[in-house]
């Protein structure tokens, strides 16, 4: 028996009413009187179909679908926090929601914009921030760039970027994307940068700066962070903060003052707002002040009228998406800042430290942890003497049977057969607990009956899947 | 207020299982001189007072009860169904489905938008999305220049002035040269380094393109040359030809109009799609569909994930990760629920109510329009005191046109007026009334 759900386009039923176009209030003009003939098509191939079987399938289709609402969601670099549901109320008001970009009176909006830009900087330590990229990735494009022109102005070419090889897949594309080529850093035992082969990189003059994420992929907090910024900027580079694992700083140490000039933050991470399925998020990037002019358009400063636009024609990186960002998401975050507050905030940091750590005591017990101490936001297992060759991919699917979701696995590349886990400051303990449970549970599994793991999962709607065939044969629509 | 489930004493609990004696502890790696005591930050707020002062913010904005604003954000009625859909928290708090059989309802609409989309604009593929329209024209660019080696785009003129500016950042950050020219001019400008030339239609004046013409006489050019085409209201693709019936290499556009709020610009929806012998350059997430390993039943999962970021790392075709998943999902309910009667209609009642305020101004003296090309929703309007029509516009109520000065200085007097099925006969009356009005009026008396 099958359990696939059709697809909504079986449902068709060419005859049903049509509820949602208004009625037409004026004399009609015939298309064909308006539009040459040769402009219109012929055949539009959309299926009508009745509300009721739209709703229930979509019902269907979420009760397959695996939220932050349904349960423990430890995707290590994801920081898969509760979203406040009043954040869904705000941005639903209609003098956000219905207030068009390219409109003058929209002094709410721009106050808005301006206002979270100065309390990031105070959370960041950064002198001035655009809230215009729409993903973490588009900010990093957005930061390299800014580096780019900035050497550009200066009449100084520099055409390579550091970044270590513990950093996240969009650190090189981006780097790519701004015209740069890459120079990989291996870390050192640690998981730190190693600080002479850093000098010695440095040294070589073409360096345009470093890509860091502090703490790391590994959840390790680099204590020479100071040092590695202090000899990027003798070597006059430019160092780049990846805000993706900001969470655990947040209001317990700042990247300006680790010696950052520019940092990326994501919003639908550290800040609450949804990750949608895959997004929308929202990147903004906070450079010090002697990179502000770099910023991408359209720029923002308070005067006594009210906020302003104001753009520096002659240094800015020009724009890097239409309009004013990711809307919708920056408004979430604001309201997430001002619910926390200074104290929350700091609260959110340490209790993601804790999150994270008591895991890390509890699964060490029979996983490997390759980097063996006291870790911040996540922590690194691998696969590595798992009895039976029990892989990380068996493990991941086999927890989706006890009802949760999976870490990250495979990422970072730097430990094989990784599984990345981020717990959250939001999470409970019992939930925590029951975690563990599984962890311990599928570890005894693998001992006295892998192939339970090795077929995993039995209890999802469909069995695994074949990625290879879906790569080898592309189907992509119907 | 804060989210944080845990009382002190589960704190002291938790410290006690680790082994550390307080959570200061557990910073023992951040130096000393690196740790903040206090963020300079109000005190958190409780939900009624959060609200409240949100609330007071958005007061700060203009509702109007009719528009006449368009230029890359339209106001298209949303069905209710979008938001009953898009708000079960279940797609909205979840990540990218990157546990297949865990994820397979999210997987599977998503694979119902890329259908969709492909049907609706007869491309051979859509991806899963794009931040929006302007970066997807960008991303289209690169791609452009990725598969032909070559290093310099063509815009046609009409491409929306803010798409524009976002493909010369991108095309500056690859070492890629941009260039614009009119369709008269093209052809001179067509040589063998040229990786694309990027068109709009309807343009951001509102003209119709007339897309088959075009990609023939290119072709004629230079058979290897890419055509990319541009779109910021796809709704038009309810009676206009689509793309994929011409030889259009890239197709790419802005979804806000299918069943999203204009949210001061964002979050929008990037609509890609493709020819398929492209398909491993595409920016972006695909869903493919596959089967079990060991059983009949069919399934969906992320694929062709090696063009990709995380994987090939700076070998990527873009750096792309999250992208608008939300958005495809509205954007997929929206053109369900309006199937493709309503959507016929809907395209339809555009054309007709800007025809009908379009043949009404022309008739008004001193008023002329711009357009010689048909057009959809949007055309370009000569004013005798743009001004003064703006004005009075407000004190009805209505959303004023774009002054197209505000792009184009040297287009002084010049106004974009946007018809949508949400602008009633009442509101386009008013308009017209507003019109005349404005012939009498100096801007400076209202």
């Amino acid at each position: 028996m099958s359990f696939n759900i059709p697809l909504i386009f079986d449902k068709e039923n060419e005859n049903i009413q049509q509820n949602f176009v208004p009625k037409m209030d004026i004399d009609i003009t015939e298309l064909n009187e308006i539009l040459p003939e040769n402009l219109l098509r012929k055949e539009l191939p959309i299926p009508n179909i009745p509300e009721i079987e739209i709703i229930r399938h979509f019902i269907k289709l979420s009760n397959r679908t695996y939220g932050v609402d349904t349960g423990i969601y430890p995707l290590g670099s994801c920081t898969m926090k509760y979203n406040p549901k009043v954040n869904e109320t705000i941005v639903k008001l209609p003098g956000f929601a219905h207030i068009h970009p390219l409109q003058e009176e929209n002094q709410g909006c721009l106050e808005l914009i301006y206002h979270i830009s100065k309390l990031l900087g105070e959370i960041t330590g950064m002198d001035g921030f655009t809230l215009q990229p729409a993903a973490g990735a588009h900010g990093e494009l957005a930061g390299l760039l800014i580096i780019k022109k900035f050497f550009e102005s200066k009449g100084i070419k520099k055409q390579k970027i550091i970044v270590p090889d513990s950093a996240h897949g969009t650190n090189p594309a981006s780097a790519k994307m701004a015209g740069f080529s890459i120079i990989e850093l291996i870390s050192n035992e640690f998981g730190e940068v190693p600080l002479d082969e850093l000098e010695f990189v440095m040294q070589e003059g073409d360096v345009a700066g470093i890509m860091l994420t502090n703490p790391n992929t590994l959840g390790v907090f680099d204590k020479q962070i100071k040092e590695i910024t202090r000899i990027v900027h003798e070597n006059e580079g430019l160092c780049y903060y990846d805000g993706a694992n900001l969470n655990p700083m947040l209001g317990i140490c700042r990247p300006r003052d680790m010696g950052f000039d520019i940092v990326h933050l994501n919003l639908h991470k550290t800040f609450s707002t949804p990750h949608g399925g895959g997004g929308p998020g929202s990147g903004p990037i906070g450079v010090v002040n002697e990179l502000i002019p770099f910023l991408p358009k359209p720029c923002l400063i308070s005067t006594k009228k009210g906020i302003i636009c104001k753009n520096n024609d002659d240094k800015s990186i020009g724009r890097i998406k239409a309009f004013w960002g990711n809307f919708g998401v920056i408004i979430r975050a604001y309201a997430y800042i001002l619910a926390l507050g200074a104290e929350g905030l700091k609260k959110v940091g340490q209790i993601a430290v804790l999150n994270a750590n008591y895991l890390r005591i509890l699964l060490q017990q029979n996983y490997f942890l390759p980097y063996n101490r006291i870790c911040q936001h996540e922590f690194v297992l691998s696969d590595q003497g798992l009895p039976n060759d029990v892989s990380t991919e068996d493990i991941a699917k086999r927890i989706l049977d006890y009802g949760i979701y999976a870490p990250t696995i495979y990422f970072p590349l730097i430990v094989p057969g990784a599984l990345m886990i981020e717990p959250t400051e939001t999470e409970p303990k019992s939930s925590l607990d029951y975690f563990v449970e599984v962890m311990n549970k599928i570890f005894e599994e693998a001992k006295k009956n892998p192939e339970l793991l090795k077929n995993a999962p039995h209890k999802t709607p469909v069995k695994r899947l074949d990625a290879v065939l879906a790569a080898r044969k592309p189907i992509l629509h119907d | 207020m804060d989210f944080i489930p845990h009382d002190n004493k589960t704190v002291s609990e938790m410290l006690d299982v680790i082994g550390v004696k307080s959570l200061q502890e557990l910073f023992q790696d951040i130096p000393n001189d690196l740790r903040l005591d206090k963020l300079n930050l109000p005190s958190g707020l409780s939900e009624p007072d959060l609200v409240q002062q949100i609330e007071k913010i958005s007061q700060k904005n203009k509702i109007y009860s009719s528009s006449f604003l368009g230029a890359g954000c339209y106001y298209h009625y949303i069905p209710s169904l979008v938001d009953s859909i898009t708000s079960r928290s279940e797609f909205y708090t979840s990540y990218t489905p990157y546990q297949a059989e865990a994820s397979q309802g999210y997987l599977q609409a998503i694979y119902e938008y890329q259908t969709i989309i492909s049907r609706l604009t007869q491309m051979d593929v859509a991806n899963a999305s794009m931040y929006d329209g302007s970066t997807a024209l960008a991303e289209a660019a690169i791609m452009s220049t990725i598969i032909t080696g070559k290093k310099t785009v063509i815009l046609l003129k009409g491409i929306h002035p803010e798409y524009e500016d976002v493909v010369r950042t991108y095309c500056w950050g690859r070492n890629v040269c941009v260039e614009t020219a009119s369709e008269e001019i093209l052809k001179e400008k067509l040589n063998s380094d040229v990786a694309a030339i990027l068109f709009q239609s309807p343009n951001f004046f509102g003209d119709i393109e007339d897309s088959l013409k075009i990609v023939k006489n290119l072709r004629e050019k230079n058979s290897n040359c890419m055509i990319i085409q541009v779109m910021t209201d796809p709704t038009c693709l309810g009676i206009l030809n689509p793309p994929g019936s011409t030889d259009i290499d890239i197709f790419v556009a802005e979804g806000q109009s299918f069943g999203l709020n204009p949210s001061f610009g964002g979050p929008g929806l990037g609509i890609f799609t493709a020819k398929q012998k492209y398909l491993r350059k595409i920016p972006g997430r695909l869903i493919g569909k596959t089967k079990e390993i060991n059983g009949d039943q069919y399934g969906f999962i992320l694929t062709l994930q090696a063009r990709e970021q995380h994987i090939r790392r700076e070998k990527a075709s873009s750096n792309i990760c999250t992208n608008q998943a939300l958005c495809s999902l509205a954007a997929l309910i929206y053109l369900l629920s309006l199937g493709r009667t309503g959507l016929k209609e809907i395209a339809s009642q555009n054309v007709q109510k800007a025809h009908y305020l379009k043949m009404r101004l022309s008739k008004i003296p001193g008023y002329e329009i711009i357009n010689k090309k048909p057009t959809y929703n949007e055309f370009l309007v000569k004013c005798p005191n743009i001004d003064a029509l703006c004005n009075l516009c407000k004190q009805r109520d209505l959303q004023p046109p774009l002054k197209i000065s505000s792009y184009f200085p040297e287009m002084k007097n010049i106004a974009l007026v946007c018809v949508t099925e949400m602008n009633s006969k009442d509101s386009i009356n008013s308009f017209i009334e507003a019109a005349t009005l404005a012939l009498n009026n100096e801007a400076e008396e209202i």
